[in-house]
């Protein structure tokens, strides 16, 4: 349910500012917050450098995540590498499509959907694009929410390799591409955090959708 | 803190967007209904309360159950007449022992540490609060730190993927192998589910509250 919005006044205009830890309003002379005492900012522009940093390291990990091995896998002393890609289309021919299309979402999908977004969603602040807010926001949201199952693949790899160990007859191991793997979401969940996506909103109107 | 005593209330009817710094008017809600930010559909708030009692058993039966799903093999693999188990920490050890730390420590956060960690963090505050410790500068103090990393902590616990992930991995080693579940399944799968309805009950803003109610 949406609430009516009395004005279309920002916090800040009306020398309100939110406390980003814990939510409570602060006059504007406050420098700490009268609730959890932690430092009050109006606008945190170091969050965009921050994140943009965050991004890129993410989207040159993303290379290695995809190219290199992320499992080897031995059977009857026949020694295979599986890449991210290749273990899914094994999946495909094993007839196991609808495992194939979850694992598939969870480790290529949604890295690649959420570096891109990002990229997107920042440079829309940075270089002041015009593309509705709104639906900036909503990809911001799914972004921030579908970001965890890329741990997914991790765990079934944990899981693998802890059971299927019995040397040359069947044996799986990690292989580079996961700790690669691992980095990547890690740093794009840390820069969706950082970022204060209220710099966004503090662009000028024209971006809008409503009037 | 001196200047608080009358500073709370003063902006009681109004919320500013955590995502677009909106300034909305707060309004009584139907229960069930969460409120989202007109400008940018972050959510802003929902039911003004929650139920001690009600968490506080959550909390109980999560904790009973979070020592069993940990300490019994969640998968089970009969492979040419051998055994092998694992549990959900051994999941994580093997890849640590391979050299993939990286992997290993995001396995541990994911499935063993971060459960605890929110789990021990709720019961401490419901015991903070349910004894009236949050009146004290100790309790306060405490439970404001607690809080503060609450919504992380949260984001770190990956229960519901791990319940996935050992579906996903019985599925993928069906073909060489015969895969059983083990007591620990059924108790790590009961553990998420109770956890989900912990973190639907449970209520950031109303824990906030008793901070700020120890203040006056």
């Amino acid at each position: 349910m949406s609430v009516n919005q009395t004005t279309k006044a920002r916090g800040v205009d009306i020398g309100v500012f939110r406390c980003q830890v814990c939510g409570q309003l602060n006059d504007q002379h406050d420098e700490y917050c009268v609730r959890c005492s932690s430092a009050i900012s109006p606008r945190n522009y170091r969050s965009l450098q921050n994140s943009w940093a965050l991004l890129i390291t993410a989207a040159i990990l993303l290379v290695p995540a995809n190219i290199y091995p992320i499992t080897t896998l031995t059977k009857s002393g026949i020694v295979t590498h599986e890449t991210i890609f290749s273990g899914i289309l094994r999946l495909v021919h094993a007839d196991l499509v609808p495992i194939a299309i979850i694992v598939f979402t969870a480790s290529i999908l949604v890295p690649w959907l959420k570096v891109l977004g990002l990229a997107f969603y920042l440079s829309a602040i940075s270089f002041n694009i015009p593309i509705s807010r709104q639906k900036l926001m909503a990809g911001f949201h799914i972004i921030e929410w579908i970001g965890r199952w890329s741990m997914l693949d991790l765990f079934v790899i944990s899981l693998s390799v802890a059971l299927v160990s019995m040397g040359q007859l069947l044996d799986a191991q990690p292989a580079p591409a996961a700790t690669a793997f691992a980095l990547v979401i890690f740093f794009t969940q840390l820069a969706a955090k950082t970022l204060d996506t209220r710099l966004l909103w503090d662009q000028l109107d024209k971006n809008d959708d409503t009037p | 803190m001196i200047i608080s005593s009358t500073k709370p209330r003063k902006h009681c009817n109004l919320i500013v967007c955590r995502g677009c710094d909106l300034v909305v008017s707060k309004r009584a809600l139907p229960s069930g209904v969460r409120a989202v930010c007109p400008q940018c559909h972050t959510p802003l708030y929902d039911r003004p309360y929650c139920a001690m009692n009600g968490v506080l058993a959550l909390c109980i039966t999560s904790i009973l159950l979070y020592i069993p799903s940990m300490l019994f093999p969640v998968l089970e693999i009969h492979f040419l007449g051998s055994i092998r188990s694992s549990t959900v920490f051994q999941g994580a050890m093997a890849v640590w022992h391979q050299g993939y730390w990286v992997v290993g420590l995001g396995v541990l956060l994911g499935a063993v540490i971060a459960p605890a960690v929110l789990l021990g963090s709720i019961m401490a505050q419901m015991i903070i609060i349910q004894t009236g410790w949050y009146r004290t500068k100790f309790g306060r103090d405490t439970l404001n730190g607690l809080l503060r990393y609450h919504s992380f902590i949260n984001q770190m616990s990956m229960l519901e993927i791990y319940v996935i992930s050992f579906l996903v991995t019985s599925f993928q080693l069906s073909d060489f192998a015969d895969v059983y579940f083990g007591l620990g399944t059924l108790c790590f799968t009961l553990l998420f589910v109770v956890t989900l309805f912990l973190q639907r009950e449970y209520n950031l803003e109303h824990m906030w509250g008793y901070v700020s109610e120890s203040d006056d």
